[in-house]
Order: C-alpha cells, then structure tokens, then sequence
C-alpha cells in the first residue's frame, strides 16, 4: 500500500505560507515576476470566487478583485514548502519518494492495514501546522494513490482499482494532448470507457503512448519508489521582495522555519545544538549571530523562543531584506537528572532570563564571578552561570575572618586628618566622622613588572563616630574610602 | 471598621469570588543557618518575600549573604543577587562559594527591579537576593507598593525565596520582616566568620501567617 500526500496549487501555497500574516487571509494570485506578460498562474478560492481566473494579467485580475493580493512565485518558499512536505512524510515511513513539486509518496508497507489512514490523517494535521493544507490518497500502487490523492477530502483511500477509476475523466490519466484528441474524436471520455477498448488493438493504433496511457488508465502501472534520504542539513533562508522594518514579519517567518526544521530534527532523531542567524540588511551588511543553546533542544516552542528572545534585543539600522536559518544538530543526550546534581531545572527559560537580563543591564554586568589569580583589589571577572554545579567542596579549616566587604564602585576620594602618619577624621561626599577604632596599616603592591598596571597602596580599617566600619586606603591618587564592612 | 478598610474588604472578597484560587500549599522555609533566623522563622519562606532591614552601617547584611551563599552553595541551589548599586564584594568570598551566584550589577533602582521581576519568575533559582542598602532612600520610597505586590506574585507561582536587603522598611508585601540593628565594632574583624554568623543579632518584626512554619 503506498500513499501519496498532494499540495493542489503547490506554488501558491509555499508563496502564502510565508507572506504577511494579512496576505493569507485575503484573495490571493500567484504570478510568475520572470514571466512577460505577467499571468495569473494560480489563485485562491476566495479570489476565484471574486471572479479572478487563471491566465487573467495581473490589473484584469485587480480590476475583478480590488483587494486580491499578488503574490510572486518564490523559488526558496517552494523549498522550504517541498522540504516541509518531505519531513511530515518520514514521519509515515522511512519509504519516502519525491514524486513532484507539492507531491510525496510513501510506502505503507511498516504500517498495519488499521493504522495507515489515521497516520496519514496525522502526517496532515502535521502540515496543517506549518501552514500547508494538503490531501492524501491510499492505493495499492503509486498511481492510484496520486489519483486518490487529486480527488481526496481530504483522505481517500481506494478499495477497488476499477470501480475507482471507471468514472474518472480521461485527463485523470494525463494523456498527450495528440492521443487526447484522437480518443475524444472516438467519443471516449473516462478512464472507464478507455480500458474497455481491447488494450492490444489500442497499442496498434495509438502506438506505445496509447499503450501507456491505457495502463495508466487501468491502474495497472506499478513502479519502483525512487527513494531519497532525510535531510542532514538543517537550512532556511527566505529573501523579502520589500525590506522587513519591524520585528513581526520575522518572527512569523521563523516560525515557519522553526516549525519545519524541528520537525525534520525530530525525525532524523537528533536535536538542535546551535543556531546560526544570519539577517541580512537593506544597507547591504549583514547581522549574523550565532546561538547556542543551554541544553539541546528540537521542540520548535523552545528553538522559536530562544530566537525571539534574541530578536527582542536587536536592533538595526535598516530593513531586514534575507533572513537565514541554520541549525547544527547533535545526537541529544538520554540522560535522567540526578535530584542531587545542580543542573538548571529549565536551562532554555534561564537562558531566556539570562538574555533578558543582559539586554537590561549590558552583557558585561551580569554573570557568575569568578576572581582572578591576583593580590589587585577588586580583581574579578564575570562567566556564563555553569549549567552544573561541581560538588561543594569540604567548609575551609580556617576560615575567613571579619565582616565581608561592601564596596564602593567607584571608590569615595575622601579628605583624611593625620596626627603625625595616623588617620583621625575622614570626609567623603557620603560621610565623614571621627575615626574611633584604627588598625593598619597594611602595605600592598603588586603588577611592579608592568608599567602600566604597577599598583601600589596603603590599607587601614577604620571605624568612625557613631556607626561603621569602613577601608580606608592610600595611593599614589589619594585617600578613597574603598567600602564598609557589613 | 472605616469606610476605606472596608471597602478593601469589599475588593478583596469580591476579587476571590471572581478569581477563586486553590490554596497553596505551605512549600517549607531555607534554612539560613543563622540561628538567629532559624529559631524565630524557621528560615526565609519560600514563595514569599522577606524583607531585611539594615538600618546602620556594618550591621552584617553582607555577613548575612555570605552565610546564604555557602548555605545554598552546599544544598547545589542557584542564587541570584540583584546588586542595585554593585556594592557586592567577591573577593570577600570563598572562591568556591561563588559558583552558584548569578550576580547582576546594576546600576540604577528601576533597573534592579526590573531585573527582580524577572528573576523572581525563574524556576531554576531557589534563591533571589535583591541588595537595595546602598540605594538612595527618596528614590527607594517612590518604589509603589504595587510593584512590590506584583513580586509577591511573580514569587508565589515558583519555589523560590526571595530576599529583599532594605536601609528602611519598604517591601509592602514581605511575609517576613527582620532587621538588623546592632552594629560590630572594629574588634570583630579578627573573629572567624562562623562565629560571627551565629552572633549575628537579628530581630523579628513581622511574621505573616503564610511564612510560619506548619
């Protein structure tokens, strides 16, 4: 048993599916912009039911329908449709050949009589959701499955070949144009009406294209699948005939590749490691940005909200004209999670919230803080949090002493009275008070190898009238009040 | 009973008819280690803000952090700190205590609070600190009160504890409300940590009902 799943008007339907949101609601032409004079090659029922028809120029097809959309034929949106298409199939089978623009078929053969229809029910719900309305035919060769497939509602699965075929119009069978005009001079008009002609004498008259189109006729044309492999790269790229300035129509654009890609990433079972975005600009730059994600992932929510989080953050100085889409994958890991083991409960959300975060305060101001290997105050830099923690290493045998220190960022210059070398009054812009409680000095230097990082100082603890203990230091620039102990 | 608390009785019953809740049930308390905590409270509750008020210098409200932070470090928790006006210290602390912190260093008050707003909504965290100590107090009152419900909130659809570090009192909403009031002289800097930690004098000065342990 094979199937075969049939986008009508494939063309218009990949040009839709990523038009405006508006287009798709609207009568809709397809015309082809390489073609002169442009013709209307397709058109949605709603523009059909406004009287736009097929071969009409495109401002016959406007004066019928002021609102009608023309859409022009997009060779990477038949693609990215094709592509969509030949994913949802593999879902059916492993079986899988390209049969036409807009036509798959796939064999049953895996599949238990009771099961083939509401799978390939489910392969089109599948496309449904990636904006592609299809219909499907079961028949026990190819070809009388694609002619179920035309005639579908849209699932139709054929029982018997010749009661199927019996009524349906000669042009079911794609006849030359020549042997159709012959055979409509003989008043034969259906499929029906051809195979009751003697096959033989048939062949003798019309010669092997006659011979062809009566096996056609009769079903009986059984053929080999020309199978092909599911996609390895993960690639989507669309280019817009008028620069996108705002971040909607991306999105909606994404989400389409999203969708798709996901779903060609869950069939070949892998997951998505990295995505590369590439966003091309009216100005002629491009804006690339390479994401990588906390954990692998090939749910299309988790891929499309780690892109519009990024996305939210941008911005550009002109329009997008191109966007690509890129998805590295990787064999996602089967492990179950330890209760004990400091890893993110939703390392996607946390990467969301660590965005977000980042777009607020700067990239450079939010992180985990890890100190470098130096004596220089303050010496410290800012790393991605760890998506697991290491075990916690044993308490320290000795342990550190005294208040931790709060500090000022920038440091206050202050004014400091001496008896002879001692501290015994500090002002600062904050504060200022008597000094009560002293120790120090602590002498401190480091960096002498480098001139220009050479460091030096003098550090005395000190604590003032009423309240607060704070480090007062001495340096080639000054006295600064570094921070309070808190 | 005056017509204004009345009529937010009225609001308050007419909102549960509307939008009736499940209660929630009572998801425990962190552990602080700070026995002066600990003893009162139980812990810092989870779901809920608590409030500490730091009303004089060196009263110990990083003393207090870094006891968190090797707590939770050793329950492998993730904390993070909202540091209103970057004031934290890393080299104050163990290294390896410093693995589990996000730290966001901002630098205005609105910034902080929009950074807590969107932490206290994080399911991988158990511990959200916001540091407003060193903010500048005027600016700290003109914080609605609004903004500290919708924390509350954003906290009660999570297991987290959320800890708000204050000069005054100003969380509307803290389920928990303790203070530190007793300021260390210079002597104590030659004290080991841990014996600071349990020294440490914190009172309580507001319990709700939903932050007392069952």
């Amino acid at each position: 048993m094979f199937a075969v799943i049939h986008l009508a008007d494939f063309a218009l339907q990949a040009a839709l599916r990523l038009a405006a949101r508006p287009a798709a609601s609207l009568p809709a032409a397809l015309i082809d912009p390489a073609q002169r004079p442009s013709v209307v090659l397709a058109c949605t029922p709603a523009a059909r039911s406004s009287g736009v028809e097929i071969g009409q120029s495109p401002a016959q097809a406007l004066a019928r329908c002021a609102r009608l959309v023309i859409l022009p034929a997009s060779a990477p949106a038949s693609a990215d449709a094709q592509a969509a298409l030949l994913a949802t199939a593999f879902s059916l089978s492993p079986a899988v050949e390209m049969t036409g623009p807009g036509i798959c078929t796939a064999s049953l053969q895996g599949l238990a009589p009771g099961e083939q229809e509401p799978a390939v029910r489910q392969t089109l719900s599948q496309l449904a959701a990636l904006g592609l309305h299809a219909t499907a035919g079961l028949g026990a060769t190819p070809l009388l499955a694609l002619y179920a497939a035309r005639r579908a509602h849209p699932v139709l699965a054929v029982g018997s070949a010749r009661d199927f075929l019996a009524p349906l119009p000669l042009a079911a069978a794609d006849p030359p144009a020549d042997v159709a005009g012959i055979l409509a001079s003989w008043g034969i008009h259906t499929l029906g009406q051809l195979t009751a002609l003697p096959k033989t004498s048939l062949a003798q008259r019309l010669g092997p294209a006659g011979l062809a189109l009566w096996e056609r006729a009769a079903g009986e044309s059984e053929r080999p699948l020309v199978c092909v492999a599911p996609e390895r790269t993960f690639v989507a790229s669309w280019e817009s005939e008028e620069p996108m300035e705002t971040l909607e129509p991306v999105l909606f654009i994404l989400r389409r590749f999203v969708d798709r890609l996901a779903l060609e990433l869950q069939t070949a079972a892998l997951a998505a490691a990295e995505l590369i975005l590439t966003l091309d600009l009216d100005d002629d730059t491009s804006l690339p940005r390479t994401i990588r994600l906390p954990e692998p992932a090939a749910q299309s929510d988790t891929l499309f909200r780690t892109l519009q989080t990024y996305l939210e953050t941008v911005r550009t100085s002109a329009g997008v004209t191109a966007i690509q889409l890129k998805i590295m994958p990787i064999r996602a890991a089967a492990r179950q999670r330890d209760v004990f083991d400091g890893a993110l409960r939703d390392p996607h959300r946390f990467a969301e919230t660590l965005a977000r975060i980042s777009a607020l305060v700067g990239t450079d101001r939010v992180g985990t803080p890890v100190l470098e290997n130096t004596r220089r105050p303050d010496a410290f830099h800012l790393v991605p949090p760890l998506a697991e923690l290491p075990r916690a290493p044993e308490p320290a045998i000795h342990p550190p002493l005294g208040l931790p220190l709060r500090r000022f960022r920038p440091p206050h210059p202050a004014t400091v009275e001496l008896e002879g070398s001692q501290p015994t009054y500090v002002w600062t812009p904050a504060f200022h008070g008597r000094i009560v409680e002293l120790a120090g000095p602590w002498q401190a230097a480091g960096d002498w190898w480098e001139a220009d990082q050479f460091w030096q100082r003098e550090e005395w603890d000190v604590g003032l009238d009423p309240v607060g203990l704070y480090r007062l230091v001495h340096t080639p620039g000054g006295w600064f009040v570094e921070g309070e102990y808190d | 009973m005056s017509p204004s608390a009345a009529n937010l009785a009225q609001l308050r019953q007419l909102l549960a008819e509307r939008f009736p809740t499940a209660p929630r049930p009572d998801t425990g308390v962190l552990p602080t280690g700070l026995p002066a905590v600990d003893e009162i409270a139980g812990g810092l509750p989870r779901r809920a803000l608590t409030e500490l008020v730091c009303g004089a210098p060196s009263t110990g409200s990083q003393l207090f952090l870094t006891q968190l932070l090797a707590g939770t470090r050793r329950q492998a928790v993730r904390v993070a700190l909202v540091d209103a006006t970057d004031n934290f210290d890393p080299q104050s602390i163990p290294p390896a205590e410093l693995q589990h912190l996000l730290w966001v260093r901002c630098q205005a008050i609105a910034e902080a609070m929009t950074a807590a707003d969107l932490l206290a909504r994080e399911a991988s965290l158990d511990l959200v600190v916001l540091d407003l100590v060193y903010g500048s107090l005027p600016a700290l009152r003109r914080i609605p009160d609004r903004t500290w419900y919708r924390l509350q909130r954003a906290v009660e659809e999570t297991n987290l504890v959320f800890l708000a570090l204050t000069p005054a009192r100003l969380v509307a909403s803290a389920q928990l409300r303790l203070q530190l009031d007793r300021p260390h002289p210079l002597a104590r800097q030659q004290t080991p940590r841990p014996k600071l930690v349990s020294d440490l004098a914190v009172t309580l000065q507001l319990q709700r009902h939903a932050a007392r342990q069952a």
